[in-house]
C-alpha cells in the first residue's frame, strides 16, 4: 500500500510537470482575436448608455448603426443599415438594406425609430450631442418616422446641418436595437435599459457571448451577418489593468492587440519585429482648465503668462510619445479648416513680465487636480516644474476619476487636466467643448459643459458658434470657423488645448486590418490573422 | 455546564453582532464622507444637470445621511445588500461570483505556504544561528519586505515570459475560457468534476505563479513565527527530559513539540489565510484575477459605495468565522480547554 501511493505520487507529479509546459506554450488560435484591455470603466452594454471608449469597442461590432465613417477617405460618411439616402432642405430620408437582428427579427424603420426616441427618453449623457441639438424629449417623436418599414425619415432642426445629423448617426449611441427583442424586457417604463446593459439586441457582425464585469468579454461571429460572416469567430477582450503584466502577454502572444498600455510600454514595441504600434487620432485634446471665476486666474494676464509657462514640446517629446502632440488651436491638425499653432512655447521671461503686469511679480500658489492615470499624472508634474520657472508655486492633487470629476462639475479647482473628445471628426466637433457656454451663471449649473465648469464667460464665442453649426452654405461655414479659431486664441482662454490626444495600441504583425477609430468604435468584422508563426 | 455555554455562545454572538455593526457604520460614514462621485460615473461626465439629479434620486443620495444608513440597515437585515452599480446586479451575487476565484487562490496560497513555511521555521529554530537559520531569516525578510507587486511582474517575466513554465495573467486561456460551466466556481475542481483535463491543466498552469507568490509574502510571517514558538519549547522542561531519554528529534517534533506548538500555530495560519482571503488586491490586478480584491478596488474607484460595503461585511464575517474556527480548534488540540468547559 505505501509503495503504491508512492508510485501514484510520482506519476502525478511527473504527469504535472509533462502537462504544464506544452500547454503554457499555446498561443492564441488563428481564428480568434484576444484583446488586451481595461474594462474597468465597462459599466453597461446598453448602448444607448454607455459611452466610454473601451464600451464603444465592445458596442460597435454588436450593433449597427445607419451611416458610419472611418480615418479612410477623409473621415467620409459611409453607408452601414442604410442603403442610401436623400438630402432635402428639411431633413435626411434613409433607405434601409435587408438585415436581420440576431433574434431572427427583420431590421426595420420602425427599430431605428425606436432606438432614436429611446435614447433620447432614456435620457443619460448619452443623448447630448442629440439634446443639444434640439432632438429634445418632446420633440423627438415627430422628428424621427418610419415612412414604412425600410425608410426613415429624419428631420433636421435649426441645431444641425446635413453634415453634423450624418455624423451624430454614426455615434455609438445612435446604434439600432431589435425594438421587439427590447420591448420583451421592459420594466418601469425603463425601456428595457436594465435589461440591455447586460444583453444585446443587435445586428452587428458579432453577438454578445459572455460580459463578466473586470474579467472578459466575449463575442461570437453573426453567420448570418448581412454583410458576410466575419473571419474571426471569436473576439475576447480581457481586462489586463496591469501595463507591464498585458505587455508580457502580448510579447508571448497570448494576446493579439493592446489597447491600455502606459506611453513607456508601448515604446518598448518602437521598432520590435512582430509588433506594430497603431494610434486612434481621437480629435480630442489634453486640455488645461483653469478657474476663472478665481483670483488671481480671472485675471486675463495671469491665463495669457500660464500659458506661455508650459513648456509644450518637451512634455510632447518626453511624456506623451504615443498619447499625442502639442497643438493649442482646439482643432486638430489633419482637420479641414484648421489654422496654424499660435507661438505658445515655453517663454519664461514673457510669462514673468506678464505675471508683474498683472500685479504678482512675486507669484502665487496654486493646486492642480489629475486623474491619477497615465499620462496625465506625469504631464502635472512637469507643468509644476515649469510653472515654478515662472515663480508660480504649484501642488498636485490626485484623485480617481470620480473625486475629480466632481471637482471640475461643481467649479472646485484652480487648475485641472480634463481631456476632451470630438462627437464628430470635423472642426465643430472638436471645438465644441472649447467655445460652448450658453449662460455662465452658477444658477445654469451647465455642469456637463467644459467652459463653464471654469466659469469663463464667452457670449461672443458662443453666438459665433452657433452661427457656424447652423450654417448651410459651406465657404461662409469655413470662414466662421476660422473666425472661432482666432477669436479663441485672442480671448486669453481659460480652458486651453495642449495636446492632441491620441489612443494607441500594440499590435501583433499577424493581425491584419485592425484600424483604430477616432471614436474607438473599431469594427473588427474585417480582421483576419495569418497563420504564420 | 451546558447553560454556561449557552451563556458563552450568546456573549459571543452578541460581540459579533456589535463589531459587524460598528464595521458598517465606520464603512459606511467613510464611504459618505469621501469625494467619490457614485452619480458621476454612472450618468457619464458630460451628463446634464437633470439628468445627474434624476440619477441622485434614484439612488437616494439626496437623503440626509443618517436615513440612508437607516435604510441601507433595514434592507440589510432582510438579506438585500443593494445593487452594484457596476454590474447592476445585487452586490451578494457579484461577490458570490468573485469570491470563489479568491477562496481557489488564497486555499491553495496558504498550503503551500504552510507546507513550506512551518518545517523550515522549526528547522531553523533547532539549528539556532546556524547558517540554516541565517539562511530562513533572509529568504523569509525577503518575502516580507520586498512588495508583491514587484515580485509578480518579475516572476512574470521569467517563468512567464522567458522560461514558459507558467501561464500568464487570467485564470485561464481565453481559447479555453467558457468551456465549463462553473458548478462551484472554482476552476480546478470544476474542471475535474467534469473531466476536461485539458482545462484543469491549463488552470494550474495559471494560478501556479500567483499562488507562489502569495505563497512567499505570507510565508515569512509564518516562517517567523514558528520558529519563536519552536524556541520556546525547546528551552521546555519536557523537550530536556525527552533528549535525556533519548528521543530522536523526529520524534521530539512529531511527539511533543508539534502538538504544543499546534495551537499558536493555527492562530497563525487563521490569520494568515484571512488576509489572502480578504483579497491579495495587487495580486490580482498584476494577474488579471477576477477576485475580490479586484472587485472591491474597482467598486471603490468609481464609488459604488454598495458593492465596498458589502465586500467589506463579508470580509469581516470571514475574519470572525475563521476566528471562531480557530478557537473551536483550540479544544481539539488542547486538552486544557476542553477541561475548562466541560
Amino acid at each position: 500500500m505505501k509503495h503504491f501511493s508512492k508510485h501514484l505520487l510520482a506519476g502525478a507529479a511527473f504527469a504535472l510537470m509533462s502537462a504544464v509546459s506544452p500547454l503554457a506554450f499555446a498561443a492564441t488560435p488563428d481564428d480568434q482575436l484576444v484583446i488586451g484591455t481595461s474594462l474597468a470603466q465597462v459599466l453597461s452594454l446598453d448602448p444607448q448608455q454607455g459611452t466610454e471608449v473601451k464600451t464603444q469597442e465592445i458596442l460597435a461590432n454588436i450593433y449597427d448603426r445607419l451611416v458610419e465613417f472611418s480615418s479612410e477617405d477623409n473621415y467620409a460618411v459611409r453607408p452601414q443599415l442604410a442603403e442610401s439616402w436623400d438630402i432635402d432642405d428639411a431633413g435626411i430620408t434613409f433607405h434601409l438594406r435587408d438585415a436581420k437582428f440576431t433574434s431572427g427579427n427583420p431590421v426595420r424603420a420602425q427599430d431605428v425609430v425606436y432606438s432614436l426616441v429611446r435614447l433620447i427618453k432614456l435620457d443619460q449623457s448619452a443623448a447630448a450631442s442629440f439634446k443639444n441639438a434640439g432632438y429634445t424629449a418632446d420633440r423627438i417623436e415627430s422628428l424621427v418616422t418610419a415612412v414604412d418599414d425600410k425608410t426613415v425619415r429624419i428631420e433636421m432642426t435649426d441645431g444641425v446641418i446635413p453634415e453634423s445629423l450624418l455624423y451624430r448617426l454614426t455615434m455609438g449611441t445612435a446604434s439600432v436595437v431589435d425594438s421587439v427583442e427590447v420591448q420583451k424586457h421592459v420594466v418601469n417604463d425603463d425601456y428595457g435599459n436594465e435589461w440591455l446593459r447586460t444583453n444585446a439586441a443587435g445586428s452587428g457582425p458579432f453577438t454578445l457571448r459572455r460580459w463578466t464585469p473586470n474579467d472578459i468579454v466575449l463575442l461570437e461571429a453573426n453567420a448570418d451577418y448581412w454583410d458576410g460572416a466575419p473571419a474571426m469567430r471569436r473576439v475576447a477582450m480581457r481586462h489586463a489593468p496591469e501595463s507591464q503584466a498585458a505587455r508580457l502577454m502580448l510579447e508571448r502572444g497570448d494576446i493579439d492587440i493592446a489597447n491600455a498600455l502606459t506611453a513607456p510600454d508601448v515604446l518598448v514595441f518602437d521598432g520590435k519585429e512582430g509588433f506594430e504600434i497603431g494610434q486612434s487620432k481621437t480629435g480630442g485634446f489634453y486640455a488645461l482648465a483653469m478657474n476663472a471665476g478665481r483670483e488671481p486666474l480671472s485675471n486675463p494676464l495671469v491665463r495669457q503668462a500660464i500659458a506661455y509657462g508650459i513648456d509644450y514640446e518637451g512634455i510632447a517629446n518626453t511624456i506623451l510619445g504615443p498619447y499625442g502632440r502639442a497643438r493649442n488651436v482646439p482643432v486638430p491638425e489633419d482637420f479641414e479648416g484648421a489654422i496654424a499653432n499660435p507661438d505658445w512655447s515655453f517663454q519664461p521671461e514673457k510669462a514673468r513680465a506678464l505675471l508683474a503686469e498683472a500685479g504678482y511679480p512675486n507669484g502665487f500658489d496654486l493646486t492642480i487636480k489629475t486623474i491619477s492615470q497615465t499620462p496625465r499624472v506625469d504631464m502635472a508634474t512637469a507643468i509644476q516644474a515649469s510653472l515654478s520657472e515662472i515663480g508660480l508655486n504649484v501642488r498636485v492633487q490626485q484623485g480617481n476619476g470620480s473625486d475629480i470629476v466632481a471637482a471640475h462639475r461643481a467649479r472646485d479647482f484652480d487648475l485641472l487636466i480634463p481631456q476632451t473628445g470630438a462627437f464628430m471628426p470635423t472642426a465643430l466637433g472638436s471645438i465644441d467643448n472649447y467655445v460652448t457656454n450658453p449662460d455662465n451663471s452658477l444658477e445654469a449649473n451647465n455642469a456637463g459643459n467644459f467652459v463653464w465648469r471654469s466659469d469663463w464667460d464667452i457670449p461672443e464665442l458662443n453666438a459665433l458658434r452657433n452661427e457656424a453649426n447652423g450654417e448651410r452654405d459651406d465657404a461662409r461655414r469655413a470662414e466662421l470657423i476660422k473666425e472661432i479659431q482666432e477669436l479663441f486664441l485672442a480671448s486669453s482662454p481659460a480652458v486651453i488645448p495642449m495636446f492632441e490626444r491620441f489612443e494607441p495600441y500594440v499590435i501583433n504583425a499577424k493581425v491584419q486590418g485592425y484600424e483604430g477609430h477616432p471614436l474607438s468604435l473599431t469594427r473588427l468584422e474585417d480582421v483576419t490573422k495569418s497563420s504564420g508563426n | 455546564m451546558k447553560e454556561f455555554t449557552f451563556i458563552e455562545l450568546g456573549r459571543r454572538i452578541g460581540q459579533l453582532l456589535l463589531s459587524l455593526f460598528v464595521l458598517l457604520l465606520v464603512t459606511f460614514v467613510i464611504g459618505r464622507v469621501l469625494p467619490t462621485d457614485p452619480v458621476g460615473a454612472i450618468v457619464g461626465e458630460l451628463a446634464d444637470p437633470a439628468t445627474y439629479e434624476a440619477m441622485r434620486q434614484r439612488l437616494g443620495l439626496d437623503l440626509p445621511i443618517y436615513q440612508q444608513f437607516w435604510i441601507y440597515l433595514t434592507s440589510m437585515v432582510q438579506g438585500d445588500l443593494g445593487t452594484a452599480i457596476l454590474t447592476g446586479n445585487p452586490v451578494v451575487n457579484d461577490l458570490r461570483a468573485a469570491f470563489p476565484a479568491t477562496l481557489e487562490l488564497a486555499t491553495l496560497a496558504v498550503v503551500l505556504s504552510t507546507v513550506i513555511g512551518v518545517p523550515l521555521g522549526m528547522t531553523a529554530a533547532f539549528f539556532r544561528d546556524s547558517w540554516f537559520d541565517q539562511f530562513a531569516r533572509v529568504i523569509s525578510l525577503v518575502g516580507h519586505s520586498i512588495p508583491v507587486f514587484w515580485f509578480g511582474i518579475v516572476g512574470l517575466v521569467i517563468f512567464y515570459a522567458t522560461l514558459n513554465w507558467v501561464g500568464g495573467p487570467g485564470r485561464i486561456d481565453i481559447y479555453l475560457e467558457g468551456l465549463v460551466e462553473p458548478q462551484t466556481g472554482l476552476l480546478l475542481i470544476d474542471s475535474l468534476l467534469v473531466g476536461d483535463y485539458e482545462v484543469f491543466w491549463n488552470a494550474v498552469s495559471h494560478i501556479i505563479l500567483p499562488a507562489c507568490i502569495l505563497a512567499y509574502s505570507a510565508m515569512a510571517y509564518i516562517t517567523r513565527m514558528t520558529r519563536s514558538f519552536t524556541l520556546e519549547q525547546l528551552n521546555q522542561d519536557y523537550v530536556i527530559a525527552a533528549r535525556a531519554k533519548g528521543a530522536s528529534n523526529w520524534r521530539i517534533v512529531s511527539g511533543h513539540l508539534l502538538p504544543n506548538i499546534a495551537v499558536q500555530l493555527v492562530t497563525v495560519l487563521a490569520i494568515a489565510y484571512g488576509g489572502l482571503l480578504e483579497g491579495a488586491v495587487v495580486t490580482e490586478v498584476v494577474f488579471s484575477w477576477p477576485g475580490i480584491g479586484q472587485y472591491m478596488t474597482n467598486a471603490l474607484m468609481i464609488g459604488d459605495m454598495n458593492a465596498v460595503v458589502a465586500a467589506t461585511l463579508i470580509i469581516g464575517i470571514i475574519f470572525m468565522v475563521l476566528n471562531f474556527l480557530s478557537d473551536l480548534a483550540y479544544l481539539v488540540l488542547d486538552p486544557r480547554t476542553r477541561e475548562v468547559t466541560t
